[in-house]
């Protein structure tokens, strides 16, 4: 998909800093300049490891009231009565909100990000279990909760429906009853690709292979819970939000929308924020309440998120069930992908996408395969289960769409008995052959796939691994290896205005640099870190495009009283676009110092080049007439060209051209335990390509967290319903996070493909190793069974799910009843 | 409110008596009540150790006790590290998750820095498995662990590099003596090209000892 566009300027070609596999740039020890491919160390770090980190729980007002809500215990309900009156005669309980109160003020129902309404507090009936009913607002933390205990609440019981299938039944329960033209559970049918082509290739085709498999609901969970201290000023007639925030200005427009109050008087602030994962990027109740309460109070109030309702109430993720089927050549060769999805949103259609992507970028599923036709459909149900669909570390639904498809191709490696690196190699879409438009219109930017593979390969020492592979199954070992392979590409950086959006606002972002007379500057950004790092990286680009030393730039971000317009943090979109939008002010800046250099110099202004290895400006041949950022600064606001303005500042709004399409390779060895089901990573190699690398440091960082993410989807994490709609998963006693004894060390590698519409050729990175990786694992343990048939196993990989898999292909290993110690003689006692 | 009592922590170095109700958790007393937010919480069952705190050299997760529990503890929390005797600028834990890059978001840090802490205090030299176990009670959902454990790593070499420099003068917990003496520099100083004796920079710096800072 592409949009014309006029202000994507041309990739900077002189900047080619870390070509892959050479020399590595020095790190940054305080007196470089700290620009692109250093490792420079965060400037955020001191702050949080002094204990100094200011997150939303940590503020404090004078007079601040803490909100508690009431939650539903069941997950389908009406609710004939709430009686409030107990916990408003407590001493400190000042208020007790129901949905009535909120009727009055307007605020009763708020929209989700795909247009749903969504009760802030339920008006007539429950959908979900947890969902919230009512609110306590107290002088206290202990009296808002003894309030909630307080609060009776008369509920008739209705039958639930957790499973989306079911629910699409003509026999089942009604959820969305409120809306008048729902007559069933059915929120909306998808179709991607050419039906009829790809129904041809099918009919045609040597060989056809299908599988089922299911991604299970997850929770993105970062450690801090979603929370907000609303603090409305009855003098400035304003109202402040300090709230956990992926997305600040939209949320102000939201806010706004939501509220009636016009958003010049709403400001949202996104402190620091411990992490979001796409966790952050909706709205939820607790949010409105606060806002709400302090509105009608007069004094600001804090609501803060318990984790298990955090789990069970706020954006989930997930929750595909796939079916697809591929179309191939007796060689291998790919000719066409099917896919049949059904989506469960639960009570609220409250996923969060571009609005014209109803099932975000799954059509994505075609790949890194030169595919020549492609097919899918999907639709989507509510269900009495907590609402979300959010974008969990990941680019709208590509998640889903490379799972499958990673999958897919294996399933094909196994059915015609060529190894899955050879039938990838056969299929990738040729690195000569960018731009590359997809079956399903995507238009990918570049890509070297086979080179990735080839590294990730040799890292790896995949045919050691083969043969030992091989040794094991021939010695009846009790511990079988199992290799897998995933070459993901990605969608990142939403995106083209054209296309995207959230809520109606076109997904550009912003940058707006502005350089001090001494010769230090302030860069604003419209996304927000959660901890990728914004306040180095964004520092770093600037460093490198004015050259100005990294120490002397900061980035402020989070705050829509100072920030421009920008549409936040998540899909990987912050370097991708307002990394784009640095780079172009900077350039802006750049282009305005030369005038100042010239008057400095006193020389034409044509005559003056910038030097990206020295950072300075000169003139044209003559380098020794040079001038410094430094001494620009000064000279623009104490040296002025005359007919000019004073000052030294730029802002860029970036739209998109197109999206970027970072890729990798990711190789996983596992030992399965034919005894226990246990699984043990064996070697974990990811070898990623994000174009020109910012800051390696950092970006290992996020493919070190990624990875750890999607060992969690595979091996452990999932959000379970009981058949009456009861959360048995929804806190950290049962949602398994993995600790560090579940999660390996990982060897990391790179390649480097700029993206060519790029201003730094930059791609974006955070969501790759969570995207890529899951196939790769279940590639892995499949992998393990798959010489006594074994052709898929459901995420989570739990050892009761491996064990399972291990007896039903009868390669189980059942403990011994008697176990017999044998003692060697020579090693001495039994306590050897 | 009903039953209040007076207790004292001694938060840091720093007495503070407080009335706080008998259920009051620990955790809330040392954030509310006396402001210090560098303790986290991130969950309500005891399992993410964003709260971990050190009681009496132990580390505890504060939101699993009273504050009552805590009636005469001696409690070190994250702003207290800069101050403790090993520490220059920042505590060696704190310039090793620096200077490894392990924190993203900072919310499990504070939790973390007190893990490793009372793993060093325990065991200076830890293995890498060692040190795995030692933070599994808490949870990091940003890095994937690995710089974490090169985070306490470098923080071990640090310290025992200072042992050795200063003659064991300095250990990780005043009155500990166990830590590796000068004749383990070359093995723990982690540096392949290891002369085996001490690192001339580290005389220009100025370490305070336990005898300088009492
Ligand atoms: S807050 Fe999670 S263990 Fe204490
Ligand atoms: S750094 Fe974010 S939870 Fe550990």
């Amino acid at each position: 998909m592409s949009s014309d566009h006029e202000n994507a300027p041309e990739a900077d070609t002189e900047y080619q800093h870390a070509e892959d596999d050479g020399p590595q740039p020095e790190k940054h020890c305080g007196h470089g300049r700290g620009g692109m491919g250093e490792e420079v160390s965060r400037k955020e770090d001191k702050r949080f490891i002094t204990g100094r980190g200011n997150y939303v729980d940590d503020i404090k007002k004078p007079d601040m009231l803490h909100c508690e809500i009431v939650r539903s215990p069941h997950a389908h309900a009406r609710v004939k009565d709430i009686d409030g009156s107990r916990a408003e005669a407590m001493d400190d309980v000042v208020a007790v909100l129901t949905a009535e109160d909120l009727l009055e003020h307007d605020l009763a129902t708020m929209p989700t990000l795909m247009d749903d309404t969504q009760d802030v507090l339920v008006n007539e009936k429950v959908k979900f279990q947890s969902q919230e009913v009512a609110a306590v607002i107290a002088t206290d933390r202990y009296t808002a909760k003894d309030g909630a205990e307080k609060v009776e609440v008369d509920y008739e019981v209705l039958d639930p429906v957790v499973d989306a299938q079911d629910a699409l039944d003509a026999e089942a329960p009604l959820i969305r009853d409120e809306l008048d033209d729902q007559e069933d559970n059915h929120i909306f049918d998808w179709e991607t690709g050419d039906k009829d082509a790809t129904e041809a290739v099918f009919d045609a085709a040597d060989v056809t292979i299908e599988e089922d498999m299911n991604y299970q609901r997850l929770h993105p969970a970062p450690i801090e819970t979603c929370g907000a201290v609303a603090d409305w000023d009855p003098g400035m007639d304003k109202m402040t939000v300090h709230m956990t925030s992926q997305a600040p200005h939209a949320h102000r427009t939201l806010f706004s929308q939501v509220s009636g109050i016009p958003e010049h008087k709403v400001r949202i602030v996104s402190p620091d924020v411990g992490g979001g994962f796409g966790n952050k990027v909706p709205i939820y109740p607790g949010y409105v309440v606060a806002a709400a309460a302090s509105f009608v109070l007069e004094q600001p109030v804090k609501w803060v998120e318990e984790r298990s309702e955090n789990i069970q109430s706020t954006g989930f993720a997930r929750d595909y069930d796939m079916t697809g089927e591929l179309a191939a050549t007796e060689d291998g060769v790919i000719e066409g992908v099917k896919v049949d999805v059904l989506a469960n949103h639960g009570a609220y259609n409250a996923a969060a996408q571009p609005t014209k992507f109803p099932a975000g970028f799954f059509n994505i599923f075609t790949g890194s395969y030169d595919i020549e036709a492609a097919y899918g459909s999907l639709t989507a149900a509510f269900t009495n289960t907590a609402p979300g669909g959010v974008a969990y570390r990941c680019s709208f639904r590509v998640t889903e769409a490379v799972y499958l498809i990673e999958r897919l191709v294996n399933v094909l490696a196994d059915e015609l008995d060529v190894d899955p690196a050879e039938i990838r190699r056969r299929n990738f879409i040729p690195s000569d052959a960018f731009p590359y438009e997809s079956a399903t219109g995507w238009n990918y930017d570049s890509g070297d796939y086979e080179k990735a593979l080839d590294k990730a390969l040799e890292m790896a020492d995949y045919e050691h691994y083969r043969e030992e592979q091989q040794r094991r199954i021939e010695n009846d070992a009790d511990k079988l290896l199992g290799i897998g392979i995933s070459s993901f590409t990605e969608i990142v950086g939403a995106g083209p205005g054209e296309q995207c959006d959230i809520a109606g606002i076109e997904m550009f972002d912003s940058a707006d640099i502005r350089v001090n007379p001494t010769g230090n500057a302030v860069l604003r950004i419209g996304v927000q870190t959660q901890g990728q790092g914004h306040e180095t990286t964004f520092a770093q680009i600037v460093a490198e495009e004015l050259g100005m030393d990294v120490d002397n730039i900061s980035v402020e971000h989070g705050d829509t009283d100072t920030e421009p317009y920008g549409l936040g943090t998540y899909g990987s979109r912050s370097t991708p676009v307002a990394g784009a939008a640095t780079a172009v002010a900077a350039r802006k800046v750049r282009d305005k110092a030369k005038s100042i250099a010239a008057n400095e110099l006193e020389a034409a202004e044509e005559d003056i080049e910038w030097d990206r290895e020295s950072g300075e400006f000169h003139v044209a041949g003559a380098p020794d007439r040079s001038i410094t950022i430094t001494e620009i600064a000064a000279g623009a606001y104490m040296n002025h060209p005359g007919g000019e303005e004073p000052g030294l500042e730029a802002t860029n709004y970036y739209d998109p051209p197109e999206m970027t399409y970072p890729f990798g390779s990711y190789i996983v060895v596992v030992e399965v335990d034919r005894e226990t089901g246990e699984v043990d990573f064996e070697k974990f190699v990811a070898v990623d390509d994000c174009g020109n690398r910012i800051n390696p440091m950092i970006i290992e960082g996020q493919i070190h967290g990624g990875l750890a993410q999607g060992i969690a989807t595979a091996m452990l994490e999932e959000v379970t319903y009981d058949d009456n709609g009861n959360v048995t998963g929804g806190d950290f006693m049962n949602y398994l996070l993995p600790t560090a004894n579940e999660i390996p060390n990982f060897d990391t590698g790179h390649t480097v493909t700029p993206s060519p519409h790029h201003p730094i050729g930059a791609k974006g990175v955070g969501e790759s190793p969570t995207v890529g990786s899951p196939p790769a694992i279940v590639n892995a343990v499949v992998d393990a069974m798959n010489h006594a048939g074994v052709s898929h196993v459901e995420m989570p990989m739990t050892p009761d799910v491996v064990w399972a898999a291990l007896d039903d292909a009868g390669l189980a290993h059942k403990p011994a009843q008697n176990v017999e110690f044998e003692f060697d003689g020579a090693s001495g006692s039994a306590d050897d | 409110m009903t039953d209040e009592r007076e207790i004292t922590l001694t938060i840091n170095g720093t007495e503070h008596t407080l009335e706080v109700e008998p259920r009051r958790l620990l955790v809330h007393a040392i954030r509310e009540d006396l402001d210090m937010t560098g303790t986290h919480i991130g969950c309500d069952t005891g399992n993410c150790g964003a709260c971990t705190i050190l009681k009496d050299g132990e580390p505890i997760k504060s939101c699993l006790m009273f504050a009552a529990q805590a009636d005469g503890a001696e409690i070190l929390t994250v702003e207290g590290m800069e101050d403790l005797p090993e520490a220059t600028d920042l505590h060696p834990l704190q310039e090793g998750f620096k200077a490894e890059h392990g924190l993203q978001c900072g919310y499990c840090t504070p939790g973390m820095l007190m893990a490793g802490k009372a793993l060093l205090d325990e065991n200076p030299d830890p293995d890498e498995e060692t040190i795995r176990d030692a933070i599994s009670g808490n949870l990091c959902r940003c890095t994937g662990y690995q710089n974490i454990v090169s985070s306490i790593e470098y923080a071990a070499d640090e310290l025992a590099d200072r042992t050795a420099t200063d003659g064991g003068a300095v250990t990780a917990e005043p009155g500990g003596g166990d830590g590796p003496g000068a004749d383990d520099a070359e093995a723990v100083c982690g540096q392949s090209e290891c002369c085996g004796g001490p690192d001339a920079d580290l005389f220009e710096r100025d370490y305070p000892t336990e005898d300088t800072d009492t």
